[in-house]
């Protein structure tokens, strides 16, 4: 049984054990939480970490993915995998769209124009009135599953299928083909390599994996308003990746699950509760900037010499 | 002898166990869900000094009953609220919920609530829809937007001889509310709306609103709905355009309930002229507001004036007490005094609830104008 494998069924045992350690319907609503960050996550390190493109939009593809969802299921009726399809595909053929514009762009000007989608997109939730019902939100939003013991299986295996979809993807030439890319895109040409459109294929697919998640949240918190987009979510979702360590499978889904659980652990500091984890934060940056998969492996390697 | 001092102690100990077992349980457990952080924060700061006051107040317990309270915060965000709550009704078991401010917050928690049987005291939030989607924990002290907009709709067309309106709000949950309550009423009097503009909470600059205004004609009245911070960039930019009276014009800005005192002065010469409905105001009379001035000025300051947000939060507390002295020892049976509750005196007017869990004694609610030195003159318009 190679690692991998062995990784695999652990994670599926801690992934079918922890509702079970967690009995506290508040503890297992994180967890299910964090199932969404481990996938928003992922999406963005597709991106951000294998490809190398500076994406500041990732909440607007979440959105698509909540708004395009709930509106199928509350306005006409749809089946919630049928609108969760629906909305996955939005997402991914949107950033497609964006994609078309942002391959032709690099660093801080990619990071501008994916910022102004994001911009763009929340305008449009709070403006469309008539579809999205603007700022007075959608109420009684249910979840595709009755119990939250339910949800958080149903999303943590979900993240579990993408984690190992990348994972397969990224060790694949695909994988090899978008390193390149981000190493060095003129390198990346000379071997034939059409940067433009491997680009495009992972801010697509990243889009869709951020769509899908969007799909479970307004069943999770119940209502639906433009104001759980802005742009602040972009910057949690790139928090978690750099915390983890992008570039990564693993470093990622660690980052989501520290930044998951680091606030609602320091709830008990009161109004201290964010400095302490903006202080944690910028100590992590500063002292690990690989994130937290790299400092491991760096101390693991000195254990190792010692 | 030494065995038998210690086999007595124990003893004793077991004894004396359920002595403080009860003495732990008769507790009302009051969880507060306001935002702490984010750009709402000075309602969880301004509001958590009305409740730290109050129970300053309560120190020695109403019927047998300490109050013990527990803040969150829910930084003015759907899901955060919804995460606080959860982890207020796993970890503290409240019987009762104070908050949140923010309308959207406020809507998301009300169903999670509902469904534990917790109840939900809201002082803070306008949106009409949090009393009327039938729910029978929800109770709310705060004039709802209609309660708000309506009075200054009459005033504007009856008092104020207004038949021309511009009105102005956040776009929020609120801000829609407000002014859909001034609307509808002032158009059915006969009054026209010659422009509804609404702005993100993130404008800074008002004066491309401004500019628009002024391009519109003769404008009576206008009704702006927005927090503190955003309405005195407002106001200056509208007395700048010399739209308002504050900066030479004749329009006359209303507002309601939402914006704190102390606002004119911060606005400036610009609020001179500003009319707009108090439900707390400090220069009143009555002894219960004299004696909340005065022991808010003793705990945080001579030269401190409380807001209405100080005043709302202090009287959320006064009525969970005003629920225990009545007999309530859990949930259902504060949501039972509640519901019965008639005329009872906070710093804040009299409160009745109705049906619905909405305060519908509107009595100490009044209008107010502000002069030319700053200060607030109240106006006997209804």
């Amino acid at each position: 049984m190679s690692a991998r494998t062995v990784g695999f069924v652990i994670a599926v045992l801690v992934v079918g054990a922890l509702p079970w350690l967690l009995q506290a319907p508040y503890w297992r609503g994180i967890l299910v939480l964090c199932a969404m960050n481990v996938l928003l996550a992922i999406s963005l390190n597709l991106v951000l970490g294998y490809t190398g493109q500076l994406n500041l939009g990732q909440s607007a593809f979440f959105a698509i993915g909540a708004y395009v969802s709930t509106i199928l299921v509350k306005t006409y009726a749809w089946n919630f995998w049928a609108a969760s399809l629906a909305a996955v595909a939005a997402a991914g053929l949107l950033g497609l769209a964006l994609a078309a514009f942002a391959v032709r762009l690099r660093g801080h000007y990619l990071a501008i124009a994916s910022l102004g989608f994001a911009v763009i997109t929340y305008q449009v939730l709070v403006n469309w009135e008539k579809v999205t019902e603007g700022v007075r939100g959608i109420y009684g939003v249910l979840p595709p599953v009755g119990s939250m013991v339910g949800l958080f299986y149903l999303v943590a295996g979900i993240a579990l299928a993408v984690y190992v979809l990348i994972d397969n993807l990224v060790r694949s030439p695909v994988g090899d083909t978008l390193r390149a890319i981000r190493e060095d895109e003129v390198s990346a040409a000379s071997l034939g390599i059409n940067g433009a459109l491997w680009k495009a294929f992972a801010f697509g697919l990243g889009a869709a994996i951020a769509g899908l998640a969007g799909c479970f949240y307004p069943g999770f918190v119940g209502t639906l308003v433009p104001d759980a987009f802005n742009i602040i979510e972009s910057f949690t979702m790139m928090a978690m990746v750099i915390v983890g360590g992008m570039g990564t499978m693993i470093g990622p889904v660690i980052g989501a699950i520290v930044l998951t659980f680091l606030p609602e652990l320091l709830r008990d500091f009161g109004e201290f509760r964010l400095m302490v984890y903006g202080l944690a934060l910028t100590l992590v940056v500063l002292f690990m900037p690989g994130g937290i998969v790299q400092a491991w492996r760096t101390l693991a390697g000195r254990q190792w010499h010692t | 002898m030494k065995r038998a001092l210690w086999s007595f102690a124990i003893a004793a100990g077991f004894a004396a166990a359920p002595l403080a077992v009860q003495a732990q349980d008769k507790v009302i457990r009051v969880g507060v869900v306001m935002p702490i952080s984010g750009p709402a924060s000075y309602f969880g700061v301004m509001g958590k000094e009305g409740i730290d006051l109050a129970l300053d107040q309560l120190k020695a317990g109403v019927n047998g009953y300490r109050l013990q309270v527990q803040y969150e915060d829910s930084a003015c965000s759907p899901l955060q609220a919804t995460n606080t709550v959860k982890r207020l009704l796993d970890q503290f078991k409240p019987h009762i919920v104070i908050g949140e401010e923010c309308s959207d917050a406020t809507l998301a928690i009300a169903p999670i609530l509902e469904q534990a049987k917790v109840v939900q005291l809201n002082a803070g939030s306008v949106t009409m829809k949090l009393t009327e989607s039938g729910y029978k924990y929800v109770f709310r002290i705060f004039p709802n937007a209609e309660q708000q907009s309506n009075p200054l709709a009459a005033v504007a067309y009856n008092t104020l001889k207004a038949r021309t309106a511009v009105i102005l709000y956040e776009k929020t949950n609120a801000g829609n509310d407000n002014a859909d309550g001034f609307e509808k009423p002032f158009v059915a009097m006969g009054g026209k709306v010659l422009a509804r503009i609404d702005f993100g909470r993130d404008v800074n600059d008002f004066t491309a609103i401004a500019t628009r205004i002024a391009s519109l004609g003769k404008i009576d009245v206008l009704p702006t709905f927005g927090l503190e911070g955003q309405q005195v960039r407002l106001s200056q930019a509208l007395a700048q355009a010399r739209i308002v009276k504050g900066g030479g014009g004749s329009a006359v800005q209303m507002g309601s309930i939402w914006l704190p005192y102390g606002y004119d002065q911060k606005a400036g010469q610009s609020s001179e002229g500003y009319v707009r409905i108090v439900q707390f105001d400090p220069t009143e009379k009555r002894k219960v507001v004299q004696d909340f001035i005065a022991a808010f000025r003793a705990k945080y300051g001579a030269d401190k004036v409380p807001t209405h947000i100080n005043a709302h939060a202090f009287d959320a507390i006064l009525l969970v007490a005003e629920a225990v002295r009545r007999g309530a020892t859990d949930s259902e049976s504060i949501r039972d005094r509640f519901s019965k509750m008639k005329d009872v005196e906070v710093t804040t007017g009299k409160i009745t609830f109705d049906a619905k869990g909405q305060n519908s004694d509107l009595s100490v609610v009044h209008f107010v104008e502000t002069q030319k030195d700053l200060s607030w003159k109240g106006m006997n318009w209804r």
